[in-house]
């Protein structure tokens, strides 16, 4: 049964491109058919070339690198400070400046751990004084809720950009991660940062920041998620 | 050759095939350029991991596709904000076209922007990667008969922005 002009206007609509038999044999029937099939494959024409977005240059580069270096390459969204320490107020943006030790909260995050992260790591397997969470973290104005509690196998206090902040190492269903809590950096969006063997996802937290780091295979931006719901920052009574 | 070497070559002969297209579909679905950079990345860091299983090379794309698809909603879970900025995405310019021409792609970008996920997916599908309506089918898990609807309704809602904004003197009966 051959097609009626409505079902063919359809098909046109829908797959201006088909040239199955039946669909060549309703376009030669007349010349109303040809003219809707002309103007549909004119306007797919243009549809491709509105879709038709260039690439970035280095994609395919970078793709490929995965099977060289087999390790998830550094991220394409925005590294976290540089405009939002401009307007941060209060002493810590003028005390960032101030301070050239690092050039971003990325490389204070990869010198910290690459100075100390192994070595702390080591301190999870050792029994620790739970108390020392609230200890440590009321000194900050911070605290965690009891999931995140029950995951923190050693803390210490540590130096961070403009002033101190807590360095943690948690037990998580992908293994031991690194948490460093940053309580007078505050970045306004999440990063993702590779240094050596390690991936860091970085996240802002009602007050300050944190970093939690891992091996490349861990999923820490999931972890990151987690701890910004369990970490309690600001005004918080031990 | 090495077995890894054979992996190797595997794995850069689908990212030559099909990185250029999934980014296209990465940044018509999500909107920002930097995401859609992130997501084919992450898309083949996944299928690099798990090339072993994939037996069929004829396969590749609707898997490659699937993967995609499945980090891009892993990505509203962990509630990445997506937002626009098609205007800084460069187009391959391999014409030159006039004013009106340009008016018009332009518009067509906004239409597709606006258009809903349940009509753009589909038809980024069939435009971007040449999917038959069977195979649109099979990668939404919807009927072919619905695909085909949602197919030429996007299209429809598409030539209506051009009308309303009169660069085309076409009339066109809808449905």
């Amino acid at each position: 049964m051959s097609m009626n002009f409505s079902e063919f206007q359809k098909l046109m609509g829908a797959d201006p491109l088909n040239r199955d038999e039946e669909t060549l044999r309703a376009r030669r029937s007349s010349p109303e058919f040809e003219a809707v099939a002309v103007d549909a494959e004119a306007f797919e024409e243009k549809l491709q070339g509105s879709i038709r977005i260039q690439a970035p240059d280095d994609l395919l580069s970078r793709i490929m690198d995965i099977s060289q270096q087999q390790v998830r390459p550094r991220r394409w969204m925005p590294l976290a400070l540089a405009a939002s320490l401009l307007v941060f107020a209060g002493a810590a943006g003028l005390v960032w400046k101030q301070n050239q030790q690092w050039d971003s909260v990325e490389d204070y995050v990869a010198d910290h751990f690459s100075h100390d992260g192994t070595k702390v790591f080591a301190k999870a397997a050792e029994r620790f004084p739970e108390q020392d969470i609230t200890r440590i973290l009321s000194r900050l104005n911070a605290g965690v809720d009891e999931k995140l509690a029950t995951m923190i196998k050693f803390i210490k206090f540590c130096p961070t950009p403009d002033g101190r902040g807590a360095h943690m190492v948690v037990q998580t269903d992908q293994g031991l991660m690194t948490l460093i809590y940053m309580p007078n950096v505050q970045i306004t969006e999440s990063s993702e940062v590779n240094f050596d063997q390690w991936h860091a996802s970085l996240v802002n937290l009602e007050h300050g920041s944190v970093a939690v780091i891992g091996n490349q295979a861990q999923r820490t931006d999931e972890i990151a998620v987690m701890v910004r719901g369990s970490l309690k920052t600001g005004q918080f009574d031990a | 050759m090495t077995s890894d070497t054979g992996r190797t070559n595997r794995f850069n002969e689908l990212a030559e095939a099909y990185s250029t297209d999934l980014y296209r579909y990465a940044m018509w679905i999500c909107g920002n350029d930097a995401l859609a950079k992130d997501l084919v990345q992450e898309t083949f860091l996944r299928a690099w991991r798990a090339l072993d299983s994939l037996n069929d090379v004829a396969k590749a794309k609707s898997w490659l596709i699937t993967i995609l698809r499945r980090e891009y909603a892993r990505t509203f879970e962990r509630k990445v904000p997506a937002f626009t900025n098609y205007e800084k995405v460069s187009i391959a310019d391999d014409e030159d076209l006039e004013p009106d021409e340009q008016t018009e792609r332009d518009l067509l970008r906004q239409g597709i922007f606006k258009l809903d996920s349940k009509y753009r997916d589909p038809l980024l599908l069939q435009v971007v990667f040449g999917h038959s309506c069977a195979e649109i089918s099979a990668q939404l898990g919807i009927t072919k008969s619905a695909v085909m609807t949602q197919l030429f309704r996007a299209r429809e809602k598409l030539r209506a922005q051009l009308q309303k904004d009169g660069v085309t003197g076409n009339v066109h009966e809808l449905f």
